[in-house]
């Protein structure tokens, strides 16, 4: 363990600037059942990575354990310049690190409007500002702002996740499976708005379906398979026959 | 008549405020607090305390027994217990909060002194003013118990609906994985819940004492009302909770008008209202089908959970006679055989009666160690079976033995209906179905004059060759014996892992073409059997029936010793039956007066810390011996996560994968 540290913060020299996220030998379990194997990687600032990989490969997990929702069993995540392994969900939340999980990460029996509020509960200053940030991006949820986010379609309820996420500032999205599920034009809408926050300055970690389309926005690219990193690097040099190699042929789509 | 409305609405506005506190720390943490009578009664006490005792005026007493020592209470309790609770199972759930329940009314006597005299002024000033509107006489005590109501239903809405800390709060009952994704503290948000709701507590508690005496029965007489009222609102609406809280209070000083305050119905039928409202309203629900308990947090907080984690580890492989396991059992009951020969005479009559004891904590041992139900009536069903057997034996001239045996058959019929219609129930409702039908049959049969017979009971002689207590003693231990073997057949057997199936997994055995029905009805026919069959002994030991000592809530008791020794383990029943009176009569014996109550805050306390050790003390022992013989043997393997490590560092995902599924399993 203390060796890969090492081996990070010389790295983290090499390139002049500490990086934004650096995991080293992640391990995950659930109860007797291991998820992640020493997943090691590292994330500069201002960089889009696309997680890949097929069912059960890891993918939410690498995203929960990030975000403090499961606890690691081994290895270190240090996030900002800070140790994050094992803390707890809202502590990381206000070191900037913000996870939209997968399915529909909004509170069903709260309204739009107080899903918003809760998106807001760390960052308290100019709230206004950031609600009509959000009515903005997407004017369904101003018409909405009342209504109950479970009654919400499964589409608008990923705009409404999403915008918890892109109406505040923070340093690293963790964006889950954003597109799953939603009408072409929907998943237009979610890269439109991810490449926004990008260029905003937000780091990006995304695990998506579409491995194509992942890797055309993404500037590097992480394979997982059953929970192992199989491959990582450039997110051009993941060609065709890398992707029908660790996903299969459906999935490459 | 508006004289009788006015005092059921104040009735049930208590009703309503314990009920409010009941939904919210249900809601927010998971957490159904079977200790809140004792908390009521605990600040009841504090407010009595400064109020009466210290004579403070009633605002300073209030403000600090309300504003001070409750929300500390309550925030102490969560931080200790309540914390740990939520992803428990809920057997744990149940036991450990019950635990609390059993444990701090002692603590309390112990600190401020034992009340004699339970009447306790509320928080209007005496005398009480009355005032007359409408020709109806109101008092002062009253118009604070509407007030009070008003009190919490306005400011609660007002912050629920209206303030960042309700919306943190209601956030939290939605899912507590995406509340803290948000970067809100759950653990400080239950924690203000915990010290609200303990107020609110507090506050019925208080309100209650003019009426219904400062005592823990009064207390838990208000939490099995308020139970009524949460249970016809799903465990989760609060308007439905209030609304029938408040027509709970309405009919029960609305009947008392058409009865004869003498009569023995109507000391039968007040006392039951709350029950057959809970009963009217599970009815109601299992005919809606929604009496399934309602999934805790979102889909992603139980993406996140980890599953199985209370219904213990895998079964220890089997060893053959060298099991240590097996040799300490063997040690422990012959020294439990060897008893009754050593001890004197009182402590040879205490041994005897814990031995019965033993033979009804097995019913438990079935029921929820082999079962997974929640039971909390077996204490009736003993008491059933101490009652039948001695009209049987007296009255019908049957001997003793045949009576106890034969008669506890009958009895199977009671516990095997109960069992069929509590099969669709979620666990915390066969708990509350369970808990009610004992406190009905407490106040409907056992206390029926011909049974009661002013808490003598009925004779019960014992068989005549065993009328020696040391004969009888073994004549008990035999039975436990007897029935404990059959037990360890029926886990052996088909039938015992069918059950171990839909223990584990209804939806699972479900599939393997199991029936949980009869699974189910099997479980529960043995269990209320042996009950019925132990309550019967414990009626031969004390030579009567004494229809007391079956009160539902030191049935709460024997559950909280059981499974502080282990649900699961035979050899627990023995342990707990036995510890349950030899315990408190070293207290009696060799300590002053005023440690009597001292044997059930333990008690009480070693069944709360089973919230961090589900499977009881027997197993923990038993597996730190397993642990120090492995480690000086050398011998056991331990399962780690070396062989994943070493077979991904020779670079071979498949590998790893293998000692995933295969390895750990």
């Amino acid at each position: 363990m203390s060796e890969s540290e090492e081996r990070m913060d010389c790295e983290a020299r090499e390139g002049g600037a500490a990086p934004l996220l650096s995991v080293a030998d992640l391990q995950v379990r659930y109860g007797p059942a291991q998820a992640l194997f020493d997943v090691s990687f590292e994330l500069a600032a201002d960089t889009t990575l696309a997680v890949l990989g097929a069912n059960g490969a890891g993918k939410s997990t690498l995203a929960r354990a990030l975000s403090g929702l499961v606890p690691p069993s081994g290895g270190r995540i240090r996030f900002d310049g800070r140790d994050i392994t094992a803390k707890a969900p809202d502590v990381i939340r206000r070191a900037g690190l913000v996870h939209l999980p997968e399915g529909r990460g909004v509170f069903p029996a709260l309204t739009v409007q107080e899903n918003l509020r809760m998106g807001l509960a760390v960052d308290r200053a100019d709230r206004k500002a950031a609600l009509e940030r959000a009515f903005s991006i997407f004017p369904v949820l101003a018409q909405r702002h009342r209504q109950r986010a479970g009654t919400l379609s499964g589409g608008e309820q990923q705009m409404l996740s999403l915008a918890r996420a892109l109406m505040v500032s923070p340093r690293l999205v963790i964006a889950d499976e954003l597109s799953l599920g939603l009408a072409p034009r929907l998943v237009d809408v979610v890269f439109e708005n991810l490449q926004r926050a990008r260029e905003a300055g937000v780091s990006v970690i995304m695990i998506e379906q579409f491995a194509h389309r992942a890797l055309g926005f993404a500037d590097r690219c992480l394979i997982l398979q059953r929970g192992v990193v199989a491959w990582s690097g450039p997110a051009e040099a993941a060609g065709d026959e890398l992707l029908h190699r660790y996903l299969g042929e459906g999935t490459a789509a | 008549m508006l004289q009788y409305l006015f005092a059921g609405l104040a009735l049930g506005a208590i009703y309503a405020i314990a009920s409010v506190a009941l939904v919210a720390t249900y809601v927010s943490s998971g957490v159904f607090n079977f200790a809140l009578g004792s908390m009521a009664f605990t600040v009841a006490r504090f407010y009595y305390f400064l109020n009466t005792e210290s004579g403070w005026p009633i605002l300073p007493s209030a403000v600090v027994s309300l504003g001070l020592f409750a929300p500390a209470l309550g925030a102490v309790l969560y931080w200790l217990l309540f914390r740990h609770l939520r992803l428990r199972s809920p057997l744990i759930k149940v036991v450990a909060t019950i635990g609390l329940s059993v444990a701090l009314p002692p603590a309390v006597e112990l600190v401020f002194g034992k009340l004699t005299n339970v009447t306790a002024p509320g928080l209007a000033p005496v005398p009480l003013k009355v005032f007359h509107p409408f020709g109806a006489a109101v008092n002062m005590d009253q118009i604070m118990t509407y007030l009070g109501l008003v009190v919490v239903l306005v400011l609660g809405i007002a912050v629920l609906q209206y303030t960042d800390l309700g919306l943190k709060v209601r956030a939290l009952v939605d899912s507590e994985a995406l509340t803290s994704l948000s970067g809100v503290n759950p653990t400080r948000v239950s924690l203000g819940v915990w010290a609200v709701s303990t107020v609110l507590t507090g506050l019925a508690g208080i309100l209650l004492a003019p009426t219904a005496g400062l005592s823990v029965e009064g207390m838990t007489y208000l939490m099995a009302a308020a139970f009524a009222a949460v249970v016809a609102a799903r465990l989760n609406g609060l308007a439905t909770a209030v609304a029938v809280a408040l027509a709970m209070g309405v009919v029960t000083t609305v009947i008392q008008r058409y009865l004869d305050p003498e009569s023995a119905l109507s000391a039968q039928i007040v006392p039951s209202i709350p029950f057959a409202f809970m009963l009217l309203a599970l009815l109601y629900h299992a005919w809606r089908r929604r009496a399934g308990e309602p999934p805790a947090g979102g889909a992603l907080d139980r993406a996140i959970r980890v599953a199985g984690g209370a219904t213990g580890g895998p079964a220890p492989a089997r060893r053959g006679l060298a099991d240590p396991t097996l040799i300490a059992s063997g040690v422990a009951l012959l020294s439990v055989a060897a008893l009754p020969l050593v001890l004197p005479e009182y402590w040879a009559g205490l041994t005897a009666t814990g031995l019965a004891l033993a033979i009804a904590l097995l019913s438990y041992t079935l029921v929820t160690g082999e079962g997974g139900m929640i039971w909390l009536c077996q204490i009736t069903f003993a008491g059933m079976g101490a009652v039948l057997s001695a009209e049987l034996a007296t009255y019908h001239g049957w001997p003793p033995l045949l009576a106890v045996f034969v008669g506890a058959l009958l009895i199977v019929v009671v516990g095997a209906v109960i069992g069929l219609l509590t099969i669709r129930l979620g666990d915390l409702y066969v708990a509350l179905v369970t808990l009610t039908f004992g406190l009905l049959v407490q106040t409907l049969l056992f206390t029926r004059d011909r049974f009661y017979n002013f808490g003598q009971g009925t004779a019960m002689p014992r068989p005549g060759f065993a009328e020696d207590t040391r004969v009888f003693s073994y004549l008990t231990l035999g039975t436990f014996l007897l029935l404990a073997l059959l037990i360890v057949n029926l886990r052996r057997s088909t039938a015992g892992m069918a059950m171990r199936a839909v223990r584990w997994s209804e939806d699972g055995a479900r599939t393997l073409g199991l029936s949980v029905v009869q699974m189910k009805l099997l479980v529960s026919a043995l269990a209320t059997y042996t009950a019925a069959v132990g309550g019967g002994f414990l009626a031969m030991n004390s030579q009567s029936s004494l229809p007391d000592s079956y009160n539902v809530f030191s049935g709460l008791v024997w559950l909280a010793v059981l499974v502080t020794v282990g649900s699961r383990s035979l050899m627990a029943a023995l342990v707990a039956g036995l510890s349950f009176h030899l315990f408190p009569g070293v207290f009696q014996t060799y300590l002053p007066t005023g440690w009597a109550e001292v044997p059930v805050l333990l008690f009480g306390l070693g069944a709360v810390m089973v919230a961090k050790d589900p499977d009881g003390i027997l197993a923990v022992h038993a597996r730190q011996l397993r642990g120090l013989l492995a480690r000086r043997g050398g011998g056991l393997p331990q399962p780690s996560g070396r062989p994943a490590q070493a077979a991904l560092a020779s670079g071979s995902p498949d590998s790893a994968v293998h000692q995933l599924t295969g390895g750990d399993r």
